[in-house]
């Protein structure tokens, strides 16, 4: 701090902290709440949560653009920017224990919880990077890549049959959904929107419920999915999917696509094996 | 007779003060016991000066008086401020009485936590009147001729403003703000005082500016005269350092000890700053 030349960082502060403030609205935010309704989906039926997942790959081609533009790069800036701001803090709540403070606290380690879940999930789900050799060398041994998106709800529901990771995934979930309703009220201060006490207190109180409301949907998702993932309901679910997958093929909609639908690789329960073996 | 908070009963004879010491600008702190006798009404100030007079250690040991700073005595001046307990606030108006209630144990003391020790207890808070130079935390009304009256204030404005000027830069918002780094420098050898007054500044100003100056922004912007200077003051706050740092945790609106609405201040200088920066990047 003393003799250099403030840094890039410094010099753009104001528009890197708006900016920071924003991305987590829009369009992080407004991804989660969409990301967690979509999966919620499943609770009506994994038909219809196989359908949504449909509708977002029907973007062939340009989903991973938009994927990067929308999700991957504002995620990416929303949390090195955060680790940043975090590192800047010196968090007191031991002699000042008031609310605001305490949320303050929380807010910065629900957002470091949210930057190993999200790592550990999309790695989870999605083995992080598509190549091959990586995925068959690194990502499945490990446990990765195991959401198949033409197998949606079966491959995400035996990706939660673990114990370990559905405590991971109810924290990680909780600790995402705590940080956007806070950060959308903090957001309304930064930006000038609530500026009295008593507005303040109005908006934390709308904030509190739309997070109780979106980590109902949230935890639904989360269980709801790990339902699909054993039993009956895997059966049920494996059946239909491959039902809808046959038949776009036949239509001509989708050309096969076995990474998609998860198949030829290890890494399977023997019941999803089983299953692939009947089609 | 004032009545007693304490019932005669529970009196303490005598009571603990634990002090955090430190002898000069940058050498080691330590902790020092003195045993103080009980009497009714005290307050940290009456308390420190009874461990001048004594300058004896709970021990036995002679001492040297411990420093502390203090002025009005009436919770006005902010020249006493310290962690009393482990919380910022003015000694003059911190009573004994209450302090031994909420915890029988004694009473600890330290200095301010963000601010570089002078000695013992004593402070330097020039980082304060450094972001009130930021700010520009003034009415520029100098000029060779008569310019007239100026605009008039509504009794409306007039009560906004009158909280914000009851500002006495004790610091207490800044020590209990989580975003507010204590920055601490000291002079080199081949440095002229000027030279490390320069790098003392420059060090301040890429520092968080803390609530204190950023309500004092909202209270000379607005000023029907101060207003005609509020870009200037909306550019300082959005430097480096500036209100972008705010982490909202409140508790400068906590501590204050003269209630100012200063997160109400710093939520209207978020909204001046969103409509400056609009008008900045598309008037321009």
């Amino acid at each position: 701090m003393e003799d250099s030349s403030p840094s890039f960082l410094a010099r753009h502060e104001f528009l890197i902290r708006r900016l920071h403030s924003l991305s987590g609205l829009i369009p992080v935010g407004a991804y989660m709440v969409v990301h967690l309704l979509v999966n919620a989906s499943v609770l009506e039926s994994p038909a219809t949560f196989q359908k949504n997942v449909y509708q977002i790959h029907s973007l062939g081609s340009l989903l991973p653009l938009v994927e990067w533009t929308f999700i991957f790069i504002p995620i990416l800036f929303h949390a090195i920017i955060g680790v940043v701001i975090v590192m800047g803090g010196i968090p007191n709540t031991g002699n000042y224990p008031y609310a605001a403070n305490r949320r303050y606290t929380l807010q910065r380690v629900t957002g470091m919880i949210a930057f190993f879940f999200i790592a550990i999930h999309v790695f989870h789900m999605h083995g992080w990077f598509h190549a091959d050799i990586w995925l068959e060398k690194v990502v499945r041994p490990l446990g990765g890549a195991e959401f198949h998106p033409y197998a949606a709800a079966s491959s995400a529901g035996l990706a939660l049959q673990n114990y370990v990771m559905v405590v991971i995934y109810l924290i990680g979930v909780l600790a995402c959904v705590f940080h956007l309703a806070n950060g959308i009220w903090t957001m309304g201060i930064t930006w000038g929107v609530w500026i009295s006490p008593k507005a303040q207190r109005r908006a934390s109180n709308v904030c509190a419920v739309f997070g109780v409301l979106l980590a109902i949907v949230g935890v639904g998702a989360l269980f709801g999915m790990r339902a699909e993932g054993s039993g009956e309901k895997l059966i049920e679910a494996r059946e239909v999917e491959t039902k809808m997958y046959d038949h776009k093929l036949e239509s001509g909609e989708l050309v096969p696509n076995p990474h998609k639908r998860g198949e030829g690789h290890e890494g399977q329960s023997e019941e999803t094996a089983q299953v692939t073996v009947q089609e | 007779m004032i009545a007693d908070a304490i019932p005669t009963s529970k009196k303490p004879s005598s009571f603990e003060v634990r002090v955090l010491r430190q002898d000069a600008p940058g050498e080691p702190s330590y902790w020092e016991r003195h045993q103080i006798t009980y009497e009714p009404n005290l307050n940290v100030i009456s308390v420190l000066q009874k461990i001048a007079a004594l300058a004896t250690t709970s021990d036995g040991k002679k001492t040297t008086p411990v420093a502390w700073d203090c002025n009005c005595l009436e919770e006005v001046c902010g020249a006493c401020t310290m962690l009393v307990n482990g919380r910022v606030r003015q000694s003059c108006s911190a009573l004994v009485d209450k302090l031994l209630e909420e915890n029988p144990e004694g009473i600890e003391l330290r200095p301010m936590s963000k601010f570089p020790v002078l000695r013992d207890l004593v402070v330097d808070r020039s980082r304060m009147f450094r972001t009130l130079e930021k700010i520009k935390g003034w009415i520029p009304v100098d000029g060779y001729g008569d310019r007239g009256p100026g605009p008039r204030e509504s009794q409306e404005n007039q009560e906004v403003r009158y909280p914000l000027s009851e500002c006495m830069t004790c610091g207490c918002c800044l020590d209990a703000c989580p975003q507010f780094a204590k920055v601490e420098l000291f002079q080199r050898s081949d440095e002229s005082d000027a030279e490390f007054g320069e790098r003392k500044n420059r060090a301040y100003d890429q520092a968080f500016i803390g609530a204190a100056a950023i309500s004092q922004a909202m209270l000379f912007n607005d000023h029907p005269t101060g207003h005609m200077n509020a870009d200037e003051r909306l550019e300082a706050l959005s430097a480096p350092g500036g209100l972008q740092v705010c982490g909202n945790a409140q508790n400068c609106v906590a501590v204050c000890p003269k209630n100012i609405p200063l997160t109400t201040s710093i939520a209207r200088a978020g909204r001046q700053l969103t409509w400056y920066m609009f008008r900045k990047f598309f008037d321009r």
